[in-house]
């Protein structure tokens, strides 16, 4: 009996390290889980990080006073609206948009001080080109922020310390500065590890067959689950790799938190992973060959991935019956997960169903590769 | 472990027996094959070499019949054939993207070698198939022959008591081929038992006992001296000299001659010896204006058996 396990490590030994070799050997496999996803994330999360970062904004400021100076000011405190400097009138605002000078105007009246000081509302123009509306929308929903805030500071410095501030926006809570690179980044560190797991093993089962190595293999004494572990075994080191990268380059490239557990992300990402490989290696097993696993491999976890994840739609606003579907797709439990340890420094007190689902996933495809693993030929 | 009983056959097969939905691959096949004997297994492409191998091998499960590989029965204990022997497959498949060295031990760890007995037992391997120092060369840079010879050592790191070569010298040139063969005699002297596939007629000639297949049957089985005195009892002559192209016409047809064909500058023909002999074969040839003919008996060759199979096999005539 124990001769019979000993035997069995050294094959799985055997089999990782053979991939491993393969791992290190081939170019393709480390660029595309190591250099891919730390390019894709620099650009998806500069891409969504810039609609609301650096804004260039014109100012009219026809009041020319502490007051009005201190409303430019309050906007462009964060970098999020940049003054690209003044404009002498509104007339020349379009012309500003049209040379793409700037995409927002702040208007301010003359009469804001006096205005303010006698208590009445007073109306400032913010003026936006709505050309791209996804910009447009943010900004609007920002610069209502800003002003919301400035009016607020205005009314309790008139007040004194007795009316509290009301808090508005819900996003602020653990996003302060209502930074979606923060809430995207680690939905997006999710999504390419899920791409590239999958990827990963769903290339080396089906690599075997059409090299005609599978033969060999069955020809001699290893087993179907120490083929499986032996592959997997390489590609979760790979993986958990890629996985720290990313997350890393999310903190320094995003100024992404790290509020939870070194050990809390660690298993989520295992777990995670686990699960992913299995999906490639069944998605391996039954394809045969390299250009059906890849397909099959990136259409089940590509768009399930980026469309059912939570990662861009929340699941909360889904059609009930895709609700039910994001269940079993892994990449939503950790986006959600990967959400509580960054931003909210979530536990395993917390994170265990999340865990629990991701473990549940991988036992089952991971089961379901090995029964469909036939060790025989035809 | 049920090891077989000294002298029992190391393989054995019954009645074996493939179909593929209606296609018979592979029709009540019976041989035995001896310890450290080199059997050769030929036939035409299809003609079920592989599957034969492949049921052995524990790879195939057989539609019916039953064999026998090292004591274990193949349909009941596939695990332990496995263990017990060595397999180069047909579309062979060493690693090429890694050294040498990395092929033949993740090879011995498939086989549960291990540590330094296993770096040990792999140098020893490349000493034997002539690649030594090749430890870290990149397999795919190999020379073919080479690859080859990795292959088997591969194959047999772990000692087996029978090894399977699926056509393993197909492509190689005929200088690493003779090389491959040298190895091959070296293991059977060795007391493995080779079961070996070829296409090549020449290298079945090393073969102690070979096994001819047709579409499947097991049609023939003898050594190779064996296989030429049952299938190709016609003298077998070689005429020499000038103007033989004229000439060959006259031979056609005349009582005794079987057939007739030109072979390089010459004529290769073979004819009853109890109705022709080499004289009268010289005196017809002269007569139709050929000069200086020499006419010599040569041996038949194994080409010569695999026609006169195949040709049999073809008309539908009953093997006797
Ligand atoms: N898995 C399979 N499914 C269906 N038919 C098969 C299968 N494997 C083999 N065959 C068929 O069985 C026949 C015998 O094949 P086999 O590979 O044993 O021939 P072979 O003698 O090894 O030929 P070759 O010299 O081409 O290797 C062929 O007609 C082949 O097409
Ligand atoms: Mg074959």
């Amino acid at each position: 009996m124990k001769g019979r396990i000993r035997r069995s490590l050294v094959r799985i030994y055997a089999m990782a390290a053979k991939e491993g070799r393969h791992i290190v050997r081939d170019p393709r496999t480390l660029y595309m889980s190591l250099g891919m996803p730390v390019l894709l994330l620099f650009l998806f999360g500069y891409g969504v990080a810039f609609d609301i970062d650096r804004i260039p904004l014109a100012v009219v400021d026809q009041d020319r006073t502490e007051s009005s100076r201190a409303l430019v000011h309050a906007l462009t405190a964060s970098r999020e609206l940049v003054s690209v400097g003044e404009l002498p009138d509104p007339a020349a605002v379009l012309g500003a948009f049209r040379q793409e000078r700037a995409v927002a105007a702040l208007v301010v009246d003359e009469g804001y001080e006096r205005a303010l000081l006698a208590r009445e509302v007073v109306p400032v123009q913010l003026l936006v080109d709505g050309a791209d509306a996804l910009v447009a929308n943010q900004l609007l929903a920002k610069a209502d922020a800003l002003v919301r805030a400035e009016s607020q500071r205005l009314a309790s410095a008139e007040v004194g310390e007795t009316t509290p501030p009301v808090r508005v926006k819900v996003w602020t809570r653990y996003n302060p500065d209502g930074r979606s690179a923060f809430y995207m980044v680690p939905g997006l560190a999710a999504y390419l590890l899920a791409i590239t797991a999958v990827l990963l093993t769903a290339l080396t089962i089906a690599g075997e067959w059409e090299r005609g190595s599978m033969e060999q293999l069955f020809a001699s004494p290893i087993g179907r689950l120490e083929i499986v572990l032996g592959k997997l075994l390489p590609y979760l080191g790979l993986g958990l790799l890629e996985f720290l990268l990313v997350v890393a380059f999310g903190m320094i490239a995003f100024d992404l938190p790290m509020r939870g557990s070194g050990f809390a992300l660690a298993l989520l990402g295992l777990v995670f992973l686990l699960g992913m490989l299995g999906q490639g290696l069944l998605v391996s097993v039954i394809a045969k060959n390299q250009t059906v696993a890849t397909q099959a491999g990136t259409m089940s976890s590509l768009l399930p991935s980026l469309l059912l994840s939570g990662m861009i739609f929340p699941i909360e606003n889904m059609p009930v019956v895709l609700q039910h579907f994001s269940r079993v797709i892994p990449a939503r439990y950790l986006v959600h997960g990967l959400r509580g340890v960054l931003l909210k420094g979530n536990g395993l007190d917390v994170l265990w169903p999340d865990l629990l689902a991701l473990a549940v996933f991988a036992l089952v495809v991971i089961g379901l590769a090995t029964a469909r693993f036939q060790r025989r030929l035809a | 472990m049920s090891a077989p009983a000294p002298g029992a056959p190391v393989i054995e097969a019954r009645q074996l027996t493939r179909r593929f939905g209606s296609f018979t691959a592979v029709d009540a096949v019976s041989f035995e094959v001896e310890r450290g004997e080199i059997f050769g297994y030929l036939g035409a492409n299809g003609a079920g070499k592989s599957t034969t191998i492949r049921m052995l091998n524990g790879l195939l499960a057989p539609t019916s019949g039953t064999a026998r590989v090292a004591g274990h029965d193949v349909a009941a204990d596939p695990d332990s054939v496995k263990a017990s022997i060595g397999y180069m497959s047909q579309k062979f498949s060493l690693y090429l993207d890694l050294p040498v060295m990395e092929n033949l031990l993740f090879f011995g760890g498939a086989y549960g070698l291990f540590g330094k007995a296993l770096r040990v037992r792999a140098g020893e391997l490349l000493e034997l198939t002539g690649l030594a120092g090749q430890d870290a060369a990149i397999t795919g840079s190999l020379p073919g022959g080479m690859r080859q010879r990795l292959a088997l050592a591969g194959a047999i790191l772990h000692r087996p008591e029978v090894v399977f070569l699926d056509e393993p010298t197909a492509g190689v040139d005929p200088v690493a081929r003779r090389a491959f063969w040298r190895l091959i005699r070296q293991l059977s002297s060795g007391g493995t038992t080779v079961f070996v596939t070829t296409h090549y007629l020449d290298e079945a000639e090393y073969c102690r006992r070979i096994g001819l297949m047709v579409d499947g049957r097991l049609v023939a089985l003898d050594s190779p001296a064996g296989l030429k005195r049952t299938w190709v009892p016609d003298r077998v002559l070689v005429a020499r000299g000038q103007g033989l192209a004229g000439a060959a016409a006259a031979l056609a047809g005349r009582d005794g001659v079987r057939s007739v064909q030109p072979f390089g500058a010459g004529l290769h023909l073979r004819v009853d010896p109890a109705r022709l002999d080499e004289a009268g074969v010289g005196r017809i040839l002269s007569a139709a204006g050929a000069r200086e003919v020499v006419v010599d008996r040569a041996e038949p060759s194994l080409e010569d058996v695999f026609l006169a199979v195949v040709g049999r096999e073809a008309r539908g005539e009953a093997v006797t």
